[in-house]
Parts: C-alpha cells; sequence; structure tokens
C-alpha cells in the first residue's frame, strides 16, 4: 500500500509542472496570434532557436547553467521556509569575486579552478549569510532584507568595477577574462562548436547532486526541512531553528554566487555596471516549476534555457517584434510558476475521483439495503 | 466536469482563431539582400544610434524593397550580440549592420564566423577584447564621423546666436567620439568669438564627462550645477545623461529662466519641447546615421561595397551638420552656418580632431 501511494504524489509533482507549461505556452500563443503570427510556427522556430545544432544546444546549457544554479538556490532556501529573493545580488557578489579572482590570481590551472569556484561560492555565501544572520537574530523578514542586499550589491558593483577592474576603453564594465582564466575551456567550446558552453555546467549539475543528498540523505537536511515544514514543531523536537535558517541562507547564497560564477566568468566574461541579472528572479520560477526540488530545478531550467536561448531565432524567423518576443516569453515564464495553482486544482480533481469511487464502493450496500426494505 | 469542458472549449476555439490567423509573411522581394541590425543598449526608440540606423534601414526598405529586421539582445555583452548576430545569419540575413563600438569585440569574431555576411560597423573598427589586434577584414565596413566637424558648426551656430554668454559641456563616457565633438565645439566656439565679434565664455568646470551614458539624474544635477554658475548654453554629448540636461533645462524654462542645450547625434528638437510649444534645443550636432546605413545598403546594390575599408564621413561627403531645420536659430545665423559648412567642405577651414590647447 505504501510504495502506492508514494508513485501517486510524485505523478502528482510532474502533472502539476506539465499542466503549468501547457498552460504558459498557451498563453504565449493566444499572445502570438493576437498580434497576428502564426503560434505553431512560432514555437516551431523557438525550440529550433535553442536546440538546431551543437553549438545552439551549447548555448541552451550554458544558459540553462545560471538558471540550474539561481533555481537551486531558491529552491534550497524553500525548503527552509525561507524564500530567497536575493539571489540577483548573491549573483553580482559571487560574480565579483570570480571577476577578482580571474584577474588578480594566476595558479597552474586546476587549482585556479578550485579558488575560482572557491570565490564566487564564498562571495555569494556572505551576501546570502547576511539575511540569514537578520531573519534569525532579529527576525527581520528575508524578503525584505535580502531585497535591499540587492541593491547594495548594485551599488557596490557600480563602485567598485570602475575603480578596480575597469576595462582598457569601458568605464561601465570590467575588462574582458582572458579564455584561459575563465570557466570557458578550448576542448569545450570546440565540441560545442563555438559555442558559450563553460565548465559551469558540471559545477551545476554537481550542485545538483550534492544539494539532493544534502536535503534527502544527511541529518543537516532533515534539519533544515524540518524548519521548513513547521518550525515550532522542529524548534521542540529539540532543532537549532536559527543556526538552520542562517545555513540554509547561507547555502542558498553560495549556490547563487556560482550563478554569478556561470554567467560572469563562463558565459560573458565581464562584468558590467548597472545591470541587475534578471536571472536572480527567473530563478525564482525555475524553482517553482520544478516543485523546489534538485532534479526538478534541473529539468525546468533545461526547458528555461531553451526558451531564453531560442527567443532570438523565433525573433529572427517570424514578424514578431523583439519586445512582444520578450512579453511572449516572461508570459510562459509567470505561467509556469503559477504551477501552485495547478497543484490545487489537480488535487481537488484527484480527491473527486477518490470520492466517486468510494460512493461507487459504497452504493451496493445502499442498493441492497433499500431492498431489503 | 462541466466547468473543465468548457475551459477546454474555449482554449480550442482560440487555437482555432491562432490557426486561422496564419502567416501574411513573404511578399514578393525585389533582391535576395536581407538586412538584419542588432540594437545597442538602449530602445529601437532612442532617438539616437538605434533608432537613426533603423530608419536609414527602413528608408532602404522602402525604396528597394528589401527584407529587413533588427534584433534586441538580452544583455550588451559581446555574447549577448554574437549570440543575436549568429540569430540573423541562421535565418538568412546576408548583411548585418551593428551600431555602436560596443560591437567591436562581437565582430572581431563574427567576421571570421560567418564570412558570407557582411557587416558595417558604425562608430568603431573590430579589435580583440583587449585591444592588441586590431583587424578587419574583407566582409566588414567600419564607419566613423568627424564628431569635431559636427560639434564646431554645432558651437559656431550658438555662440553666433547668443553672442554673449557662458557655455558649458557635458560628455557621457570619455570615449574619442564624445571627446571629438567636446573639442570641435570648443574650436567653433572660439572661431566665432575670434571672427564674428561673438563673446562666449567658456570655463574648465563647466566642461566634463559623466562617465556614462544612462545616468538621467546625474546629467540634471550637473545641468543644474552648471545653470546655477551662470552657463547659458549647454552641449550635451552623453545620450541618456543628455536626457538629464534636456530635463533641467526645460525645467528651468518654463519657470522663466533663459537657458538653451545643443542636441547630439540627431535633431533632439522634438526632446526639448516644452508645454507652451517652444524647444530649449538650440540646435544640434548631428551624424547622419540614417545615411550611413542606406548608403552602405545601397552601395552593396550596386556592387560597391567598399570591403575591408575604415569610412571617415565628414562634411565633405555630407556626413554630419546641424538639422536643416534650427527653429531657434535667426536666418543671419543659419545663413552663416551654411557659409562656414562650404568652407568647411571645401577644406578652407580645418577642424581638429584633437584636444591641444583646449579643455581636456
Amino acid at each position: 500500500m505504501k510504495p502506492m501511494k508514494k508513485r501517486e504524489k510524485q505523478s502528482n509533482a510532474f502533472l502539476v509542472a506539465a499542466s503549468a507549461t501547457v498552460l504558459g505556452l498557451l498563453a504565449g500563443a493566444i499572445l502570438m496570434a493576437s498580434i497576428g503570427s502564426n503560434p505553431f510556427t512560432g514555437f516551431w522556430y523557438l525550440f529550433r532557436g535553442g536546440l538546431m545544432n551543437i553549438e545552439r544546444i551549447g548555448n541552451t546549457l550554458a544558459t540553462a547553467t545560471t538558471l540550474m544554479l539561481v533555481g537551486l538556490s531558491v529552491a534550497f532556501a524553500y525548503k527552509t521556509g525561507l524564500f530567497n529573493i536575493g539571489a540577483s545580488g548573491q549573483m553580482l557578489i559571487g560574480g565579483l569575486c570570480a571577476t577578482l579572482v580571474a584577474h588578480k590570481v594566476f595558479l597552474p590551472r586546476p587549482l585556479f579552478l578550485v579558488v575560482l569556484i572557491g570565490a564566487a561560492l564564498l562571495g555569494g555565501a556572505l551576501w546570502g549569510i547576511i539575511p540569514g544572520f537578520l531573519k534569525a537574530k532579529f527576525n527581520v523578514h528575508e524578503v525584505v532584507a535580502s531585497i535591499m542586499m540587492n541593491w547594495i550589491a548594485y551599488w557596490s558593483i557600480y563602485y567598485f568595477i570602475p575603480a578596480y577592474l575597469k576595462g582598457p576603453s569601458l568605464e561601465t564594465e570590467s575588462a574582458s577574462i582572458a579564455v584561459s582564466q575563465s570557466m570557458r575551456s578550448p576542448w569545450l567550446t570546440k565540441l560545442f562548436n563555438g559555442s558559450y558552453m563553460n565548465l559551469a555546467f558540471f559545477v551545476a549539475i554537481a550542485a545538483v547532486l550534492i544539494i539532493k543528498f544534502i536535503l534527502d540523505k544527511t541529518t543537516l537536511g532533515f534539519g533544515l526541512k524540518a524548519v521548513g515544514s513547521n518550525r515550532f514543531c522542529a524548534e521542540y523536537a529539540g532543532i537549532k531553528v536559527n543556526r538552520n535558517v542562517i545555513i540554509s541562507m547561507m547555502i542558498a547564497g553560495g549556490l547563487a554566487g556560482l550563478a554569478g560564477l556561470s554567467f560572469y566568468t563562463g558565459y560573458s566574461r565581464n562584468m558590467q555596471i548597472g545591470v541587475m541579472p534578471a536571472q536572480g528572479f527567473d530563478g525564482i520560477a525555475v524553482s517553482l516549476l520544478g516543485g523546489n526540488t534538485p532534479l526538478g530545478v534541473l529539468i525546468s531550467s533545461l526547458f528555461f534555457g531553451i526558451l531564453q536561448s531560442g527567443k532570438g531565432f523565433m525573433n529572427a524567423m517570424t514578424s514578431v517584434p523583439p519586445e512582444i518576443a520578450d512579453t511572449i516569453i516572461a508570459v510562459i515564464i509567470y505561467f509556469t510558476a503559477t504551477s501552485v495553482l495547478f497543484k490545487r486544482f489537480w488535487d481537488a480533481v484527484l480527491k473527486r475521483q477518490m470520492n466517486k469511487a468510494k460512493r461507487k464502493a459504497e452504493m451496493p450496500e445502499t442498493a441492497q439495503k433499500k431492498e431489503d426494505q | 466536469m462541466k466547468k473543465l469542458t468548457v475551459v477546454l472549449c474555449i482554449f480550442l476555439l482560440l487555437g482555432t482563431v491562432a490557426f486561422a490567423q496564419g502567416s501574411a509573411e513573404g511578399a514578393a522581394k525585389k533582391s535576395n539582400l536581407r538586412v538584419g541590425m542588432v540594437t545597442d543598449a538602449g530602445t529601437i526608440d532612442d532617438k539616437s544610434f538605434n533608432q537613426g540606423t533603423w530608419e536609414g534601414i527602413l528608408r532602404a526598405s522602402k525604396d528597394y524593397g528589401l527584407d529587413v529586421k533588427y534584433l534586441k539582445p538580452a544583455g550588451t555583452t559581446e555574447a549577448d550580440y554574437l549570440k543575436e548576430i549568429g540569430n540573423l545569419v541562421d535565418a538568412g540575413y546576408n548583411f548585418v549592420i551593428c551600431p555602436g563600438f560596443k560591437f567591436e569585440t562581437a565582430l572581431f569574431e563574427a567576421q571570421d564566423k560567418y564570412p558570407n555576411v557582411k557587416f558595417v560597423i558604425l562608430d568603431g573598427e573590430p579589435h580583440s577584447a583587449d585591444y592588441s589586434v586590431f583587424r578587419i577584414e574583407k566582409n566588414v565596413v567600419a564607419v566613423y564621423w568627424a564628431e569635431h566637424e559636427s560639434g564646431f558648426l554645432a558651437g559656431f551656430a550658438a555662440a553666433l546666436q547668443i553672442k554673449e554668454g557662458d557655455f558649458g559641456f557635458v560628455g557621457g563616457m570619455e570615449i574619442p567620439a564624445v571627446q571629438k565633438f567636446n573639442w570641435g565645439f570648443q574650436q567653433g566656439v572660439k572661431y566665432a568669438n575670434a571672427n564674428f565679434g561673438t563673446k562666449i565664455v567658456m570655463k574648465q568646470e563647466n566642461n566634463l564627462y559623466q562617465g556614462s551614458f544612462d545616468n538621467v539624474s546625474a546629467g540634471q544635477q550637473i545641468a543644474a550645477s552648471m545653470y546655477d554658475r551662470g552657463v547659458d548654453v549647454i552641449f550635451a554629448a552623453a545620450g541618456g545623461v543628455g536626457v538629464g540636461v534636456i530635463n533641467e533645462a526645460k525645467n528651468r524654462a518654463s519657470s522663466g529662466k533663459n537657458v538653451w542645450v545643443i542636441g547630439v547625434d540627431v535633431d533632439q528638437y522634438p526632446e526639448g519641447v516644452m508645454p507652451n510649444g517652444k524647444s530649449i534645443i538650440l540646435t544640434s550636432a548631428m551624424k547622419y546615421l540614417d545615411r550611413a546605413s542606406y548608403d552602405m545598403i545601397e552601395a552593396e546594390l550596386n556592387g560597391t561595397y567598399p570591403a575591408g575599408q575604415i569610412l571617415h564621413l565628414d562634411a565633405t561627403n555630407d556626413g554630419v551638420g546641424i538639422p536643416v531645420q534650427n527653429p531657434n536659430l535667426s536666418k543671419s545665423v543659419t545663413d552663416e552656418v551654411a557659409k562656414v559648412y562650404a568652407k568647411l567642405k571645401s577644406g578652407e577651414i580645418k577642424v581638429a580632431a584633437a584636444g591641444d590647447g583646449l579643455f581636456k
């Protein structure tokens, strides 16, 4: 009886995500149709743009990498009942630390990569631990604190880049990082035919597995989840709630910092001032669609990667203006984030069906009773 | 269950509507030249680089029946630019125009990656990210403007109109294109002072670069302090920062102060219009972006695409100047400007593209 129940639950999560995705695509299709272009060809080009050849697949994976790490960050904090909306700021600081290392530290490649990844992890963790600490000690809501941290990061970058990492001609962006000092790797670039695919993808996959392990197999993970399900109950059971809140935000921050690593030293190879990375917010949708689980995030980030990197090609092949294309993608993203509604919907449907079955089972009895009378 | 059916029916209906719309694309095309453009930072209606270039492309498309398209990158990094160039190429666009020096490094890679596609870069030339290698292939044309001549004309015209007063300059980033505007502007004012007896003062403190092209509020603050110091006319060669300058000037002019702004790149007169219908834009130092994109497309169609060349557009080929219509300049001033423009054309007047003996 028990394993049966478990399977039912899992299919439920998948059903929820799938129906949210379908609704998202439908909403996008309606928008496309309303501006007079054919949604079928539109979607055809959208997916071809993301997957048409090996280079585009590489770009899709590189785009998905950042989203995967941010999604993981949001999902992880969510497990502890925290809402990490500060991923953008954590990305910026993680990226800044990584960029600093890329420009100033020269070591043999394997050691260098470790230092580079470590720097991003630490930078992001630092930016995550502050809201976590404020939440634990003073009960400052983490949403407020981490939004503030976003802006502190934003303006720190504004000062820091021109002051210490200025490019040769542009004040508004850091000097470009040499390929040998970045997350890009010649063999990967070659393998994917000159795409932006970089080593951060493997970091992201490793992060997914590690986070899954922490959540499912360790005491730490159990404690974090317990705090997330009911912090009072957890406290009563002797789990240190405050400590877990801080640890959760720290790890979530570190993951977002890695997203910064993948974006600023892998994808773009420089940092620009005055840009709040949108991935920090898209990651929330990735996490929601993925049911806030590591593997779910992995799959949903790939889906979002296709959307983001196929957009331009759809744009070039159809008469959809670029601004509308952005809107279509945004509509799909935010409709897919409504998966919570679908959970309720499917729960209701399943419940009704179960009730029906129950009634049917009861029916013969009552019928017999009637006959008796 | 009934509700669900209704919802499904609605979706089905919308789906059929969507299908019925079909594709109304693919009208008859005269040429197989397909022109694409990737926008720089900002939107297509930025009243500056993107818009100017796109207007030229649209004009060419109307005249020659071309297929045209612009794409807007997600960000302004080299990777973003390359991605959109790749999208245009994969979609069959074989002539790609990139407005702005930020495309320099992206084109450095694209020129090798897409040898069968022709590129035009405005205001820059392809080079490697660390500026160690400058190389332009046969499928690229780089276009520069003589901003100093444009600034010269605008400075001269403004000096002649105002006759006596204090001029200031606000730049965006301190890059060659902006510096040349500044230097030419100062030379133009000096020329008027020397030859036409105007008494225009310029001071070092009223000549500065804000450091970005998008900080509107900083532009407004700088303009406010300059106007407070008694400056009458500010030449704003600063993109979005210039918008701040224009806003401040509008505020002051609305409350009865007599202040002016000189616009940049395109005719910014409409930007400076106040509720009373007057504009605070005295004139604009223009680069004819639309002409450049139009001319390059036309050259390609005529088989005279200047492959691998770096072009410099100036007064001799009508690449720079001030607007044809200047409602805020008197007739006598525009006549004098026309004379000076002719002299620039003939080479009688030479404007230095260097800042020797000038501010910055």
